[in-house]
């Protein structure tokens, strides 16, 4: 590596030539330094829409574990009975923080649904179109992605399932996140 | 409240894609707000308050208030803070001036709200990330859920429970574009028709891309002064707060929203400022009413909230032509949302300033309410739907 290279490498490059005229002679432009920006840099951390999820940076990672595992689940309060989405580590209808997790259906129904046809987000730019819709899996109601399916084939009340995807990027842990498709 | 308060003018930006910074429509829409007061300089300023609501992804930039204080040269000795609250950011510094006014603390507050949008086309999926997370990041932003695709699913709800038709919601956008079409700094000024919205392209269907507002930069800024101040400065028009409600369920998200057909906050709100104003009957105490039309359904749904029509009606209301400028309420005389566009900390500011326009009559012919209007709303929504700020206004002190 020569020693320009590291300049770059560090974003500062010097420009050759190097002094400003000093003879009293016909004046030059003064070199200019100039800084490196680079085109394009990884995704940041905080722009991933998907969280770490291992207990070393969540407190319900219980959640993710379970989804690993094949099982829907969330939390339910045990002191005032609320089943809350997503879940929680305080309940918010009684601040209890002992909470537990349990089973939710695999099963629902769209409540509503909609087909993202415009530009999306960092991340999912090359996923359009795509169905995202609410579905009342009986005890809660959640927004999710409804994959393999358009909006012209869909109609409120139609049956859904869940359907577990891996996350993949640059995470040091194995993550997933939930979608629903029609049955 | 112990003192009346009054907006005595503003000024602002042209709205739109512009060849522009954060600090440059700052300073713009400052300029044009002294400028419209006569007899208040930036050194009464007492308070600052500067809605903004992502300049830290838009602009990186971040600790905006005291930066407004720089660029317009305004030493603040009373009280300063910017507010956010997504789409109800402008609003709710409206809403801190007043009270801070109203308390007594302070007679002269600056209210500016600015946001810089547009940052090239190719880096929309920047500005799209931006959207996605003001509902939950992780539950709902991580579904690609974002503007049109969560009010697409209010649309769609609204269509089935009360058979809200597509042209209904088309109805909404020709008014609103309409009325943009006559006003200076909008964002769209081409009058379009029902046909129009009807064949613009279903982005996130059932909305079309004439159903929702647009990508905007702007700024707007107004000066709030306590009811003493207002008469020293012999002000010809003022524009009174004379009711100011606000109501947040416990929630952000579409994640368990009781009610994707109803915004019962909105309801709330506005019941809480009509009780202040002594409103009794808003469809005939109201004379102009600035409300948050992102979406064409979102203005249906607040016919309904807001005490205008009953529930399930809204759609009615509008193809009755209820809400045009000669109808019962006269909604969105300046073009909306839908028509001016909505730079999101700046769109609450210039609805309160459109309201004191329309009472001072300083509005072009063609969107001028008939009838010399002497009482006003605003309305903003803001995140899921999940709060409503209200705020009415009158031209004399209550
Ligand atoms: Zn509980």
């Amino acid at each position: 590596m020569t020693e320009n290279d590291q300049s770059e490498k560090n974003g500062i490059v010097e420009a050759d030539g190097g002094q400003l005229s000093t003879d009293g002679g016909e004046r030059a432009d003064p070199p200019r330094d100039s800084v490196s920006i680079p085109d394009e840099i990884e995704l940041p951390r905080l722009l991933d829409f998907y969280e770490l999820q291992d207990p070393e940076h969540t407190q319900i990672h219980e959640f993710y574990d379970n989804l690993r595992e094949g099982s829907f689940t969330t939390t339910e309060c045990p002191d005032c009975g609320a089943v809350h989405f997503p879940p929680r580590i305080v309940c918010p209808e009684c601040h209890s923080d002992d909470l537990h997790y349990t089973d939710l259906p695999h099963e629902g129904q769209l409540h509503s649904f909609t087909e993202v046809r415009g530009t999306a987000a960092i991340g999912m730019t090359d996923d359009p179109p795509f169905v995202v819709g609410v579905v009342d899996l009986g005890p809660i109601r959640l927004s999710a992605r409804i994959d393999d399916a358009a909006y012209d084939d869909l109609e409120i009340g139609d049956p859904v399932g869940l359907k577990i995807m891996e996350i993949e990027g640059p995470a040091d842990h194995e993550r997933v996140f939930y979608r629903f498709e029609p049955v | 409240m112990p003192h009346n308060v009054a907006i005595v003018g503003g000024g602002l930006t042209e709205w739109g894609e512009r060849d522009a910074t954060w600090k440059d429509l700052a300073q713009e829409a400052g300029k044009a707000t002294f400028n419209d007061v006569d007899g208040i300089e930036p050194e009464d300023v007492e308070g600052l308050f500067v809605g903004a609501v992502q300049p830290e992804r838009f602009a990186f930039q971040s600790h905006v208030a005291p930066l407004v204080a720089e660029l317009l040269g305004v030493e603040v000795n009373k009280m300063i803070a910017r507010t956010e609250l997504a789409c109800a950011s402008g609003q709710a510094a409206l809403r801190y001036a007043w009270l801070a006014i109203a308390a007594g603390q302070l007679d002269v507050a600056l209210v500016l709200g600015v946001e810089k949008m547009n940052i090239d086309r190719e880096h929309m999926p920047e500005m799209q990330s931006n959207m996605t997370n003001v509902l939950d990041r992780e539950f709902d932003g991580v579904n690609g859920l974002n503007g049109p695709s969560h009010f697409a699913q209010f649309a769609q709800r609204h269509m089935h429970e009360h058979g809200t038709t597509d042209e209904q919601l088309a109805m909404v956008s020709a008014k609103n574009k309409n009325h943009a079409a006559e006003t200076d700094f909008a964002q769209y000024r081409k009058h379009v028709d029902v046909d129009d919205v009807l064949d613009s392209y279903p982005i996130a269907p059932p909305l079309r891309l004439l159903d929702c507002s647009g990508i905007t930069d702007g700024a707007a800024g107004v000066l709030l002064v306590s009811e003493e101040k207002a008469e020293e400065l012999d002000a010809e028009t003022t524009a009174y707060v004379t009711g100011s409600g606000q109501s947040c369920m416990a929630s952000n998200s579409i994640n368990n929203l009781p009610s994707m057909t109803t915004w019962p906050q909105a309801g709330e709100a506005s019941r809480e400022a009509y009780e202040q104003a002594g409103i009794e009957d808003p469809l005939t105490d109201i004379d102009v009413a600035e409300v948050h039309d992102c979406f064409s359904i979102s203005e249906i749904i607040e016919y309904e909230q807001l005490g205008f029509a009953d529930e399930g009606e809204g759609g009615q209301f509008i193809e009755d032509g209820r809400s045009h400028l000669d109808g019962d309420v006269a909604v969105n005389p300046r073009g909306g949302l839908l028509g001016c566009g909505h730079p999101l900390g700046a769109t609450g500011v210039c609805q309160a300033l459109e309201v004191y326009r329309q009472f001072a009559g300083d509005v072009p012919n063609a969107r001028q309410v008939p009838g010399d209007p002497e009482t006003g709303l605003i309305h903003n929504l803001s995140g899921s739907g999940s709060v409503h700020s209200v705020m009415t206004l009158a031209r004399d002190p209550q």
